[in-house]
């Protein structure tokens, strides 16, 4: 796009200080003809604000009448108005919830297989992505030979809930559960160890499955 | 009034030796010369005992003339200096954290300083540290009103580097998603600069309107507002089903709540005064200024990266880009309005001409695989554990790349040094131009005019301190 | 009727009756801050609080719980049961029961093995979570005794 194209004749009006006229009309070839130069008709650009009030007589008392009458103030308070009759937007939260989604990013949680045993398996993959480095993993060998961890920290107050965690996660361990009433009066408690994940895990296990069963087909 | 004319007339007298007076307009003002109670004024007798010779007339003391008893005293001058007033950063309506240091005289602002820094997270220098992977959730939090763009102009940054096209849906799916946060970004600078100059009311029922699609963007990525929904490559999930039918639900019924809005606003002589003609910016200086977006566009310069050098989906879909006239906050706002509107334009031709397909590139050593074939196939297991481990590389180069995010052109320049992490990312966030702008906008407008032009100039300091 | 607005007076009325009388809907209107019109009981959680569906209420008010009587004022959004949490947030049209992976969880008894009750948000009584090592301890405080005489340590970890 050249420069000229940029420059638009709005510019070089406001540049020459002759910005009072806005619609402007030139004569062209033809005598007697004018058209108008403008705002200029460029598809694919639009011009709000480019018209000049008229001037013709019953155009300006039809403004002087708005200005006298309130009439745009009043039709403002009657659009005011009519929302209170409408609906209320509300709603009344520990009774009423907003809607959610299957894929929401909540609170995190640790998931068992049906047997009761812990998916994790400490592969770190969730630990390696963590934008936030909220994550914390020690593994060490079970007595059964099984790999497993001693230690799953998350640092629920650094986690950015970007779910990248649960979209690393091999075994589908590690979720991003539906809950996100997990608000606490101190700092501490929100530095989750492993049995508070797997804890959470146990609770929400109906919701997280059916989350995932609904969402299976995209995942 | 008769005392005022009684002080001109009798001050007028010697206006022709003492210029003091011109100089000192309110010493005119301010002189009572009604007291209530009885004043003697030396009268001719009394006077008379001093003329001639007082004391002894010899050679030079003879020559000396006596002044006149009621000569005017030139009054002493005194040094005066502006006041400053700190606006913000708990100011409600300087948008989050800025510090605005004013210079007033009266009401009138005479120098504006914006201070920044108080949002400061060094995320250009975090982003050095994390894979490409890692570093979009960063995007979401800079411009915390329009977090779609921020990860779209990411990701095209980051598939200039890899040479890499996306499949069309996710394309469409892009910029279906750029222009609902058009609107959500629109919603918020139109319904919070209505909110600063006293027009509460439509602040609510946009925000009714803005949870709406919130509730999409919760939808399609599991989050109300940090997305980390589109990557490079394309986006992570393909909309659930229902979702595209609740869009146009939604996108059919939002031009009429922007028409109350406008019923409200537009023809409003409140906020057409509070407005029009305030913090005019002229097309040159819109220019010299670095500016962007609605702040270019409202002083006439026909300029939308969209049209001019269209990315993802946006060559395919028809739109007309508004154009203001006076670039002033009424033709920004203006713009602003007709920006939704084109908006739906363009959600609603997305929606109709969404194509069948896949949403990420095939790339697998750039995406990672679905679940299910991370758990049947080894190879994508493999490649799930390369990438969320290690990433992926991206060849050695750098791009500018600038995307027409709602408040203007956000850039990203990423130079990337053949590893899995960008040697650098800078980040050109439009807010932090037009604010720079401000000593030049607000200067000489009054201390309710400032109000307005930062609620015009649409910061948010997630971009502007980063 | 409808100009003097006599169906909203009786649908008041209804809303009343249908709540249990004057005193009982004053004693509801102090819990719970709403009235609300024709609710069809779905159902009741395991916690005692009943979920109620009307769908004459726009989305997002349509579905309501009521919570036990026994928390009188103490109810919390965390007392609603994960079972009924998709049902309330419009996650799914599904009942618990009705719908597949719940059922099955809920009917399997390996599930009932290890799944924990619900629980309501503890943070702020004696009973909260409170962070501690998960990780036994690698290094012990020297007992003052020496290797020798000391009991062969437990290796059941």
């Amino acid at each position: 796009m050249s420069l000229a194209k940029i420059f638009s004749l709005s510019s070089r009006v406001r540049a020459a200080g002759a910005n009072t006229v806005l619609v402007r009309y030139a004569s062209s070839g033809k005598e007697g003809q004018v058209e108008k130069v403008y705002p200029p008709n460029i598809p694919g650009y639009k011009y709000v604000n480019a018209v000049d009030p008229i001037m013709a007589f019953k155009e300006m008392s039809d403004r002087a009448a708005q200005t006298i009458f309130w009439t745009e103030l009043a039709r403002g308070f009657a659009v005011t108005l009519a929302h209170i009759f409408k609906e209320p937007a509300t709603i009344n939260y520990p009774f009423e919830k907003g809607p959610l989604s299957p894929r929401f990013r909540g609170e995190h949680a640790l998931r068992r297989y049906p047997s009761g045993e812990e998916r994790c398996i400490a592969c770190k993959l969730c630990e390696a992505i963590c934008p936030a480095q909220a994550i914390t993993i020690e593994a060490e060998e079970r007595k059964d030979g099984s790999r497993r961890t001693t230690r799953y920290d998350i640092d629920m107050t650094k986690c950015i809930y970007c779910g990248f965690c649960q979209e690393a996660c091999p075994v589908d361990a590690i979720v991003e559960g539906p809950n996100f009433e997990f608000s606490t009066e101190t700092h501490e408690e929100l530095l989750y160890n492993k049995e508070k994940l797997l804890s959470n895990g146990d609770k929400w296990e109906s919701e997280i499955a059916s989350n995932i069963r609904a969402d299976h087909l995209y995942r | 009034m008769a005392s005022l004319l009684n002080v001109l007339l009798r001050k007028s007298a010697n206006f022709g030796q003492n210029t003091a007076l011109l100089k000192n307009v309110p010493a005119i003002y301010n002189v009572n010369s009604e007291r209530k109670a009885h004043r003697w004024f030396p009268d001719a007798e009394y006077v008379k005992q001093f003329e001639g010779i007082v004391i002894y007339p010899e050679g030079f003391t003879a020559m000396m003339k006596h002044p006149p008893y009621n000569s005017v005293i030139k009054p002493g001058e005194k040094n005066l200096r502006n006041m400053i007033l700190n606006f913000g950063p708990q100011h409600p309506a300087a948008h989050g954290v800025l510090r605005l240091v004013l210079e007033l005289d009266g009401e009138t602002v005479r120098a504006a300083d914006p201070h920044i820094g108080l949002l400061h997270r060094g995320t250009e220098k975090l982003i050095e540290y994390k894979t490409y992977t890692q570093a979009l959730p960063y995007f979401d939090r800079l411009d915390y009103v329009s977090m779609m763009c921020n990860e779209q102009c990411y990701s095209l940054a980051v598939e200039k580097l890899l040479n890499i096209d996306i499949p069309l849906r996710a394309k469409y799916i892009r910029t279906l998603f750029a222009e609902i946060t058009r609107i959500l970004n629109h919603i918020m600078a139109v319904g919070t600069h209505a909110l600063d100059v006293g027009a509460l009311t439509p602040f609510f029922w946009l925000f009714e309107e803005r949870e709406k699609m919130m509730e999409f963007y919760e939808r399609v990525s599991g989050a109300r507002m940090h997305a980390a929904y589109i990557r490079p490559g394309g986006v992570s999930l393909d909309m659930p089903l229902g979702l595209m039918d609740d869009i146009y639900e939604f996108s059919s019924k939002f031009a009429e709540r922007l028409d109350e809005v406008e019923d409200v606003l537009t023809t409003n002589r409140i906020w057409v005064q509070r407005t029009k003609d305030i913090g005019v910016v002229s097309a040159q200086d819109a220019l010299n200024y670095g500016f962007s977006g609605v702040m270019l566009r409202g002083s006439g310069i026909k300029w939308d990266l969209r049209k001019t050098q269209p990315y993802d989906a946006y060559h395919l879909v028809d739109f007309d880009v508004p154009i203001g006239t006076n670039g002033d906050c009424y033709d920004r706002y203006l713009c602003r309005v007709e920006e939704m509107r084109q908006s739906l334009r363009i959600i609603e031709q997305c929606l109709n001409q969404m194509p069948p397909g896949e949403v990420k590139t095939d790339d697998s050593k750039l995406t990672p695989p679905s679940r299910e074939e991370m758990k049947t196939s080894m190879e994508a297991l493999i490649h799930h554990f390369k990438l969320f481990t290690q990433g992926y590389q991206v060849p050695p180069g750098s791009t500018y790349t600038a995307i027409e995010a709602p408040k203007g052109e956000f850039g990203v320049y990423l130079v990337s040094d053949g590893g899995s992490k960008p040697y650098r990312c800078k980040i050109k966030a439009p807010g932090f131009a037009h604010l720079a702008a401000l000593e030049k906008i607000g200067k000489n407008s009054m201390l309710a005019d400032i109000v307005a032009i930062i609620g015009t100039l649409d910061v948010v300091f997630g971009e502007i301190d980063r | 009727m409808s100009l003097l607005a006599l169906d909203k007076w009786a649908k008041l009325v209804t809303i009343i009756s249908q709540n249990g009388g004057i005193f009982k809907s004053i004693y509801k209107l102090w819990r719970f801050d709403t009235l609300k019109w024709n609710g069809k009981l779905v159902g009741t959680d395991s916690l005692g609080n009943k979920y109620y569906e009307n769908p004459y209420y726009m989305l997002g008010r349509s579905r309501w719980v009521e919570y036990n009587d026994y928390v009188r004022w103490d109810y919390d959004a965390t007392q609603i049961t994960p079972e009924w949490y998709g049902w309330l947030h419009y996650k799914t049209d599904r009942l618990p029961h009705e719908d597949p992976a719940k059922y099955c969880i809920s009917c399997c008894a390996w599930y009932q093995k290890w799944m924990l009750p619900p629980e309501e948000n503890l943070s702020g009584t004696e009973l909260a979570y409170y962070p501690y090592s998960t990780v036994r301890q690698h290094i012990q405080v020297w007992d003052g005794k020496s290797v020798c005489s000391r009991p062969t340590p437990c290796v059941c970890k």
